[in-house]
């Protein structure tokens, strides 16, 4: 065969696959919304509360997210991936738990049971799990019907049989006691059916003061910080390209970076005062200059002369100036306001709080409307939210404009709502609000210096990241607060640090414009390798005490177990998802059912397994609160359905079916717990949990929506 | 090349009740060859492949694949014969990635069930390989289908097909929804897929696209073939002509004539 058209076309690129680059990539995944979303929320409540960042605020958030949210969410992602729903999913857990404890009940009379041992108990009631699971995907597959109809069905049968059964069987709204199981089994010396070992892996706890380490800040800095750096070479290494042969000379500069770096740890670790801290932090600084450039020099190939691609080069003057502006105007409110003051600036105007409401709605108003005309100058003195978001929206243009103006409508709606009113609430909520407004403005310059060349952009990233470290010693010398002056103050300086070795390195290696599959390979086991330091250094953290720690007394901190199992499904569960034929076959029944069906998928098994999948975690989580609380009510579970499905949306899992994440979920999960952990915590009305999480739900839809037409289109 | 066609028709005939939707219809289709199947909209097109597909068993005929009478009962059996469909709609998960798609229902796995997983590696290097073969480079085969253009889903469509052991490829209007150029590289696949020895029917109503590449035409038109003939037979306004119902047209320029000397 002389073919040569085919073999020309073979290796002629298609010019319609351009290449992604490492952060189009990223932003392509479902998930990844939601990790942003987490680090935002978590930053949020960091600041305005006290036990975030502690590791009983991490015992918390973590207890809160694991079961029954988290367990359920990832469930029920998997099956919202596959394309369906399942109602009945949050009065099952109750049913399950409680069928488990009617099952090995011993009591005669009125309060009857099965009194079966455990080791029977827990594998009947899985199997009826199993059987609930498979009559919903009959159900579903057979009638045709949307399978919200159907299990809202199973949903209102379980809860009706959840009560009815409860009263005829033991008279009582909830059935209880499962550590009688013990009690009676020490008091007659009989066996207690599996009791003990069950409820340590289904209860067991790790008393975090009990365990002392003193070692423990060390593997915690290097976990975390070898982590991070490890992020950071696998960034380059997915941006740039690699040379030939690989240059020697660069890997002396690692070695010096490490050991200068490492010195500067060790240099912080043994000192308290400044001037020591100045010197750890210069070292630690050096080291990541030299280290980093080295890594470049080492591995990648130097950047060919201006490659000036002078693309649309619209002015990035524009928005410099407002980040300036926004900058200078933060600090200025930073000072002027006093950070002590906790007097409520409303009582001065003799406001009630329903008229706060009213000032929030109305300026939230005219914000909106200014940002969507975006044209004459209507908005001049009205108010600072107006004000703000009018500048941002002609400096930005129009689609980013609302996305910011609507933030920052959001924000002084949430002060207004939660009484910010005092002098310091509303210091510290405008100085965010401007430096956030200032950050954005400077990177959306930098990115669009970058557009006209590289030069351009790589000093105004510079510029960005020097307006970062200004910022930083003024939070430093201005914040009331110690978390602050210590804390992001270190947190802002390394970030700047990056971002200026960044602008750089990009100035001196060549980006790479197409794939690389080693090198794609070796930067993801630098990011695997990152999430193991960086998990390592968490748990240390969090796990352990030091000895100074354990003198000083402080609260009893305990994690549960059922963490792990959280932890654990969610990860057996997305290696199914990504992995096997089963993972497949969910997106595309999900994403195209008539298809799979041609091309030979099962496609009415894979769902059936699908719903017998979210049963069996109900099950999961029904002996998780059997065991955890001993006694359950007939209402448990009850509309929680609904919770599960905000934390797979909010995890980037699409309603229609066929995208998602099970990671997302569980991230999703870990969100909606800490709304509910800060809230109370920042010392607001616990009142208005619903409200917080329904304005989450609706914000990651709209950001998940947007960053995947934005990634999608960029392609 | 054996003497047996890959698959003959002799007088297929489709009963709906009291509706003739097939009637008569005798072609063959040999390895290396492809054959078209011309008709305008109702023409039978559909009917036709669905026979040769086992979505639909024929009321009369006989159906021979590789010398022997067939009759599929589903889809399913024609896959396993070696007919594979690939339909207008594509049969494709746009949300999906490539290698995805391209394995979808079939996909290789390593190690032993219940642990079983899809083996990554291979399935993307066979599906790059597959669509090299036909003459396109995907670069990344994580791209979603979905981003793909019409031709380019044709392709993988075509491709999988290929790949899965296809003897008799059946293309249900592949050009219809494309432009002009899409088309040629689509017309480019359909053959390379002969090329490659498989017996291809390509159905259109588009004589411009079916007279370059097709050895055989086969023209229905309400039900009724209106011909077979070896790509020597017949010419190309020859068979525009036939397929658009000749007479008609005939008669329609008659019709303008009158009015333009009037």
């Amino acid at each position: 065969m002389s073919d040569t058209t085919g073999e020309a076309t073979a290796s002629k690129p298609d010019e319609r696959l351009a290449y992604r680059g490492v952060f189009q990539r990223a932003l392509i995944r479902p998930e990844i919304g939601a990790a942003i979303g987490a680090v935002a929320v978590w930053i949020f409540f960091w600041a305005v509360s006290a036990k975030f960042g502690q590791a009983s605020g991490a015992q918390s958030i973590l207890d809160q997210a694991s079961a029954p949210l988290g367990i359920m969410a990832v469930a029920v992602a998997l099956l919202m991936i596959g394309g369906e729903f399942d109602l009945s999913s949050g009065a099952a857990t109750g049913a399950l738990g409680i069928l488990t404890i009617l099952l090995v009940r011993d009591v005669a009379g009125d309060a009857a049971g099965a009194g079966f041992s455990l080791w029977v108990a827990l594998p009947l009631s899985l199997l009826a799990a199993l059987g609930l699971g498979w009559w919903n995907g009959f159900l579903v597959n057979r009638t045709s019907l949307p399978s919200f109809i159907v299990t809202l069905g199973s949903f209102f049968v379980l809860k009706g049989a959840k009560l009815g059964f409860s009263k005829l069987i033991v008279d009582q709204i909830q059935v209880g006691k499962l550590d009688d199981l013990a009690i009676y089994a020490e008091a007659n010396n009989a066996s207690d059916k599996g009791y003990g070992l069950l409820d340590k892996v289904f209860a067991g706890e790790w008393v975090r003061n009990d365990h002392i380490w003193d070692s423990r800040d060390w593997v915690y800095s290097i976990g975390v910080l070898a982590g991070l750096t490890l992020i950071v070479l696998a960034i380059y290494e997915y941006h740039f390209r690699r040379r030939d042969t690989m240059n020697p000379t660069g890997l002396a500069g690692v070695v010096v970076g490490l050991a200068l770096g490492l010195v500067g740890v060790w240099q912080l670790h043994g000192t308290d005062g400044s001037g020591g801290n100045t010197l750890g932090a210069l070292l630690i600084g050096a080291g990541m200059l030299i280290g980093f450039l080295g890594w470049g020099m080492w591995r990648y190939a130097p950047r060919l002369a201006s490659d000036s691609s002078a693309g649309d080069a619209d002015g990035f003057m524009t928005p410099l100036i407002v980040g300036f502006v926004a900058l200078v105007a933060a600090m200025a409110v930073g000072s002027w306001f006093d950070a002590q003051n906790g007097e409520d600036l409303s009582d001065a105007f003799d406001l009630g709080g329903s008229t706060n409401l009213i000032i929030a709605v109305v300026v939230a108003l005219i914000a909106m409307l200014w940002s969507a005309r975006s044209s004459s100058a209507i908005a001049v003195g009205s108010a600072i939210g107006g004000a703000i978001s009018a500048a941002v929206a002609n400096a930005l243009g129009e689609a980013r404009a609302r996305v910011i103006s609507s933030g920052i409508v959001a924000l002084l709606f949430m002060m207004a709502f939660l009484n910010l009113s005092t002098e310091q609430g509303a210091r510290a909520i405008i100085f965010i609000a401007l430096a956030a407004v200032g950050f954005v403005s400077l990177i959306t310059a930098a990115s669009r210096g970058r557009r006209r060349d590289d030069r351009t952009g790589s000093a105004l990233l510079l510029v960005t990241s020097l307006a970062l470290v200004v910022m930083a010693f003024f939070i430093q010398s201005e914040s009331a607060s110690a978390k602050f002056r210590a804390q992001a103050f270190s947190v802002m300086l390394a970030i700047a640090a990056v971002m200026a070795i960044w602008a750089v390195a990009t100035m001196l290696f060549d980006v790479r414009r197409f794939s690389d599959v080693k090198a794609d390979a070796f930067a993801r086991n630098l990011m695997l390798g990152a999430a193991v330091l960086i998990l390592v250094g968490m748990v240390a953290r969090l796990g352990w005490v030091t000895e100074a720690e354990a003198a000083e007394g402080g609260s009893i901190v305990k994690y549960s177990v059922r963490i792990l199992w959280f932890i654990g499904f969610t990860a057996v569960v997305s290696w199914v998802l990504a992995r096997t034929r089963f993972g497949s076959w969910t997106f595309a029944v999900g994403g195209n059912k008539d298809a799979a069906r041609q091309v030979g998928v099962p496609a009415a098994r894979t769902k059936t397994q699908l719903f017998m999948v979210v049963s069996a975690a109900a099950w999961l989580v029904g002996v998780l609160l059997a065991f955890r609380l001993n006694t359950i009510q007939a209402s448990t579970g009850d509309g929680e359905e609904f919770e599960y499905i905000i934390a797979a949306v909010v995890g980037g899992t699409a309603l229609t079916g066929g995208y998602g994440s099970t990671i997302g979920a569980g991230i999703g999960a870990v969100i909606m717990a800490m709304a509910v952990q800060g809230i109370p915590s920042a010392r607001w009305n616990s009142d208005w949990r619903f409200v917080f999480v329904g304005a989450i739900l609706l914000l990651a839809v709209v950001a998940n929506n947007y960053i995947r037409t934005k990634a999608e289109s960029a392609r | 090349m054996s003497d047996t066609p890959l698959l003959e028709l002799e007088g297929i005939s489709k009963f709906y009740g009291n509706i003739i939707a097939l009637q008569g219809v005798t072609t063959e289709v040999r390895a290396g060859q492809v054959t078209c199947v011309l008709g305008d909209n109702g023409a039978g097109k559909s009917t036709f492949i669905k026979i040769l597909a086992g979505v639909h068993e024929h009321s009369e005929g006989t159906f021979k694949l590789e010398g022997e009478a067939v009759n599929f009962k589903n889809p399913r059996e024609a896959l396993n014969a070696g007919i594979a469909a690939v339909y207008q709609d594509l049969a494709m998960v746009p949300l999906m990635s490539v290698w995805r798609n391209f394995f979808l229902g079939s996909e290789p796995t390593k190690g032993i069930w219940p642990l079983e997983w899809i083996d990554k590696t291979k399935a993307k290097r066979i599906a790059k390989e597959e669509m090299a073969k036909m003459g396109i480079d995907i670069r990344d085969t994580e791209q979603p289908v979905g981003t793909l253009s019409g031709g380019e889903r044709q392709s993988v469509a075509i491709a999988r097909a290929v790949y899965f052991g296809a003897k008799v490829l059946i293309l249900d209007e592949p050009t219809s929804a494309l432009g002009v150029k899409q088309s040629g590289v689509v017309l480019r696949y359909i053959v390379e897929a002969a090329k490659r020895g498989l017996g291809v029917i390509f159905i259109t109503h588009n004589p411009n696209h079916a007279y370059p590449v097709g050895d055989r035409f086969l023209i229905l038109n309400r039900g009724q073939s209106m011909g077979n003939f070896a790509k020597g037979e017949i010419t190309q306004t020859e068979l525009t002509s036939l397929m658009a119902g000749g007479a008609e047209l005939e008669a329609l320029q008659h019709e303008i004539d009158a009015a333009q000397n009037a």
